[in-house]
């Protein structure tokens, strides 16, 4: 990331979203705003679970409101890719509790 | 480019919403606003566990129980389109706004304003206030004893 705070340095990159509810998403980042609304692009979400693979589910173009965001982060692209999602197995993340 | 632009673009276009209740609402888009409130039509609700579903004319969603909006992949690329012919438009209305104000208000309009201000204003607390005819800070204290 380069510098300075907020997502602006992420636009136009691969991120990884973990919203509210405990799910994965992965897609480009394409706009955001003061609320932490997001765009997302060719977005996919990743469903861990400890007996199979991860599944990846294509979901496309997607807003996702702020207030259901958790975490944003950026996706090492390389580091990804020599990853084998269907290989790994994990729990999946429990929803966020207020 | 902004959520809420892309949403107000997606007008018109079919969408799938689901709610923070794990509700589904699957719809046109008719209109939006600022909060995210959404206006659609021709919907059909299926509940959190996806075994029951409603179908209505119409529906209206507040912004805020929204947890995220599916909206087609092609209207990003509308968006795009709007933005750039809105900022060819912009630049020569500001100049010519800006360029008018100055040349009529000039030398002679200012103070003018500037005085009537001053005394529309103290004359308005002296009488909200106790004390009348002296200046701003003793009509401004005599409004806040008034109030207590």
């Amino acid at each position: 990331m380069s510098a300075g705070p907020g997502l602006e340095s992420l636009v136009d990159q691969t991120i990884s979203v973990i919203t509210n509810d405990g799910r994965n998403i992965v897609g480009i980042l394409k706009g955001f705003d003061q609320a932490t609304n997001i765009i997302l692009d060719e977005s996919h979400e990743r469903v861990y679970s400890t007996k199979e693979g991860v599944q990846q589910l294509v979901l496309g173009l997607y807003i996702i409101r702020g207030d259901n965001i958790s975490v944003v982060g950026e996706l090492d692209e390389e580091l990804d890719s020599s990853l084998d999602l269907s290989k790994l197995r994990a729990h999946p993340l429990k929803p966020v509790i207020h | 480019m902004l959520p809420l632009s892309l949403l107000k673009t997606a007008q018109g276009h079919p969408m799938l919403v689901e709610l923070k209740n794990g509700e589904t609402y699957n719809g046109h888009l008719v209109n939006c606003d600022t909060w995210m409130n959404i206006h659609l039509r021709e919907v059909i609700c299926t509940s959190k566990d996806g075994d029951r579903f409603w179908r209505m004319p119409e529906c209206y969603i507040r912004g805020n129980t929204i947890k995220y909006l599916r909206v087609p992949d092609e209207v990003i690329d509308k968006v795009q389109e709007e933005s750039k012919s809105r900022t060819d438009r912009k630049p020569p209305g500001v100049g010519r706004g800006r360029g008018r104000g100055g040349s009529q208000d000039g030398p002679g309009g200012r103070p003018a304003k500037g005085i009537g201000r001053g005394f529309d204003e103290g004359g308005a607390r002296g009488q909200g206030g106790s004390r009348g005819g002296r200046g701003g800070l003793g009509g401004s204290r005599g409004a806040g004893r008034g109030r207590g």
